[in-house]
């Protein structure tokens, strides 16, 4: 379960104890001591109006709402791919509702595509960047311009070969396993966006894997998460996440094993 | 990997000297699907000294060695070496602070305590670990409040005010039991300048000899309470809880004292403070009232850097009493903008002059969400300033960061530090005037750095 799931849950939680309260004349315009609400970002202490929530709360959760929904089903900028020099690539999804409803579509390429994206990097290498829009296309333009290049120039840094970064429309964390089989890469990493919360509609994530293969156990994934301004800002994640790929180069392992390690 | 550190705290204060013991536990809570963030999770104390009273060799002069006999007998009762710690810190208070050799005695316990256990001073600093050993923050913090501690002890009365998980405001006020002492029957034996002061101003007449009448006496109790309700009134709110702790604090939340019990005036400033407006507003009892700045000391004063940051040898650390130069927000701005220091090189060159440090920090709070072309430049700009501060070869660049960059900035300094050793750290805001830097070795598998932010101020 995501952080942002959680909110949502707790949101929910609260909102019946909300309803359920029985209001009281003195309560009825109750507003939380400001410092509080600094503590976190979840709704919680957000007063109310009688048995509603107050007008500005449901407002924001209103459009917090819509801004969830937007992040699912818009596409990510073409100039945001053009300025960053990334090729696209589509998974056998065909709409935004077929990648939605078809999980298993959105992890393999028909064979055309495949062929492109051998040819894209040709030559094996030791660590392969790519982005894929996942469940928020906002996720990566808010955040793909600033992690890109430090993870390339880092991996470079550390010896390592960095094969050539693109992009895959309508592409799930699973579609990691058919790029390794097709690019001949080492370790892989694709940064997609989380599915949107409440909280934020802008968190992506960084999957990893030392030499994926298509039906390997799940366990051998490593993932950082909430990558965005308010949780781990992307150029510090890029930091980080490339540390962890050179290790998981050094040692040939991922996911649970290297956490073991 | 180390999940512990052993911490001692050492607090010389005006009357008392205390030895406390305690484990600090670290986790990653982070979990398994984030980047890792280490924590203190706990505190726990292990052995709490006796209260000893500090030996004086004179009025002006700490017995160093009565002081290093006793701190030495502490480590024994509580069956440690000497030096077994890994962190702590030795803290001198009140009016210890301004005795003559008091930077010496310092010095010499800190170094024969353990690797890294710093020396410390200052009322700002005195302040505030007596009111988190007091339980004060972690009450503020954990009910969204506003919180005020006053540590009354021997010399002086020490104030914080913690808002939330904010630490606000401190003052230090020339106010304590020992201000006056006297003999078992109620004969003046001492008093303070700043006690003779108030007696002036109240139109009393107390001379060293007398005894004097116990109205009198009420009356210099009273006039020191209303001068702390008068000094703290603006940092107290109408919602604020007031928590004291101290040597006099006993003598606050009970009653019943033998008026001279103590031999001082603890007792009658204690019942003074308790008549007082201070006790209309919401009070507290504390988790701790005379050792609530040894527990500060021995359990608060080591922090964690951010748990994603960079430094490029392991064997740099312990690195100690590293001066700290702060750069201002338009001199940040204009570094990360244009990647230029031409504001604030010279500046830094003058700083490493006057402090006549080998190795300096520079602190900043940074960005919390930079993008990697602005890092870029800030970390020209930094490297610009550091080349021209001319630190010799083999010294570090230290950079401390506010917000989460440390990793990044480390990766952004790497092409122009070639063979020089970097530590970029976050988590960390040292911009604070004075202000010294111990920072320890590498825990959790090197992941993050204990770092203790200090001053050394002796008044």
């Amino acid at each position: 379960m995501t952080q942002d799931m959680l909110v949502d849950l707790i949101v929910k939680a609260i909102l019946e104890v909300q309803a359920a309260e029985i209001a009281t004349p003195a309560a009825l315009e109750h507003t939380p001591p400001a410092s509080k609400s600094e503590v976190t970002s979840a709704r919680i202490g957000v007063g109310r109006a009688g048995t509603r929530l107050r007008t500005d709360t449901y407002l924001q959760f209103r459009a917090d709402h819509a801004a969830a929904r937007d992040a699912v089903y818009n596409d990510v900028p073409a100039e945001l791919l053009q300025q960053l020099n990334l090729p696209e690539f589509v998974t056998q999804c065909k709409s935004r509702d077929e990648f939605l409803t078809r999980p298993d579509l959105g992890r393999v390429f028909s064979e055309q595509t495949a062929k492109a994206i051998a040819a894209h990097n040709p030559q094996p290498c030791d660590v392969l960047i790519y982005a894929a829009d996942g469940l928020s296309s906002k996720a990566i333009a808010a955040n793909l311009e600033n992690i890109l290049p430090v993870l390339t120039e880092s991996i470079s840094q550390q010896g390592l070969r960095c094969g050539k970064p693109f992009f895959v429309k309508y592409g799930r964390v699973a579609s990691m396993e058919q790029v390794a089989q097709l690019t001949g890469a080492k370790v892989i990493c694709v940064l997609i966006g989380e599915r949107p919360g409440l909280g934020s509609a802008e968190s992506m994530s960084a999957y990893m894997a030392y030499a994926p293969t298509v039906g390997m156990p799940e366990a051998r994934r490593t993932v950082v998460s909430n990558i965005y301004s308010g949780g781990l800002n992307a150029v510090e994640a890029g930091a980080y996440v490339a540390e962890v790929l050179g290790r998981m180069h050094r040692e040939k392992k991922s996911g649970v094993e290297l956490n073991e390690a | 990997m180390a999940n512990n550190l052993l911490s001692v705290g050492i607090d010389i204060g005006t009357s008392t000297t205390q030895v406390i013991f305690s484990t600090l536990t670290l986790e990653d809570l982070g979990g398994r699907f984030t980047a890792p963030n280490i924590a203190i999770t706990k505190k726990e104390v292990i052995y709490r000294g006796a209260i000893h009273e500090t030996p004086l060799l004179t009025h002006s002069l700490i017995d160093t060695q009565a002081l290093c006999v006793l701190v030495e007998s502490e480590f024994a009762q509580a069956g440690l070496a000497v030096g077994a710690t890994d962190t702590g810190a030795v803290i001198i208070t009140g009016e210890s602070a301004r005795r003559e050799n008091a930077a010496a005695v310092l010095q010499h316990l800190s170094g024969f305590a353990g690797d890294f256990v710093v020396a410390t001073a200052g009322p700002d600093l005195e302040s505030r670990i007596a009111g988190q050993g007091s339980g004060a923050q972690a009450y503020a913090q954990e009910n969204a409040a506003h919180v005020v501690n006053f540590d009354i002890g021997g010399g002086t009365t020490n104030v914080a005010v913690f808002d939330c998980d904010k630490l606000t405001a401190t003052a230090c006020y020339d106010i304590g039991g020992r201000l006056l002492k006297f003999t078992p029957q109620g004969q003046l034996i001492y008093i303070s300048e700043h006690a003779e002061k108030i007696v002036q101003a109240i139109g009393l007449h107390l001379r060293v000899g007398d005894t004097p009448s116990l109205a009198d006496l009420r009356a210099l109790a009273q006039a020191m309470a209303q001068q702390l309700e008068r000094n703290t009134n603006d940092l107290l709110t109408p919602n604020s809880t007031l928590l004291f702790s101290g040597g006099v604090a006993d003598c606050i939340y009970r009653t019943g004292h033998e008026v001279f019990a103590y031999n001082d005036f603890g007792v009658l400033l204690g019942q003074a403070v308790r008549n007082s407006r201070l006790f209309g507003y919401r009070v507290l009892a504390p988790q701790e009232t005379i050792r609530a700045t040894v527990m500060g000391a021995g359990s608060y004063t080591t922090t964690l850097s951010g748990s994603t940051i960079g430094y490029t040898h392991a064997d740099l650390f312990p690195l100690k009493n590293l001066p700290v130069f702060a750069l201002s927000p338009q001199q940040e701005q204009e570094a990360f903008d244009h990647g230029k220091a031409d504001d604030f090189a010279q500046a830094l060159c003058d700083f490493v002059q006057q402090t006549d440090a080998t190795c300096v920090a520079i602190a900043f709070a940074g960005k919390p969400s930079p993008g990697w072309q602005e890092l870029k430049r800030f970390a020209q700009a930094l490297h610009q300033a550091a080349s021209q501060a001319q630190l010799d070869a083999d010294v570090p660049w230290v950079f401390l960061a506010q917000h989460d960059i440390g990793k990044a900035l480390g990766l952004a300094m790497t092409p122009h530090a070639q063979e020089r050793a970097v530590i970029t750290l976050d988590g960390i805001d040292a911009r604070q005037p004075d202000c010294y830097l111990d920072i320890g070795k590498p825990l959790m598998n090197g992941q993050v750095l204990p770092v203790v932010i200090k001053t050394l101020l002796f008044g």
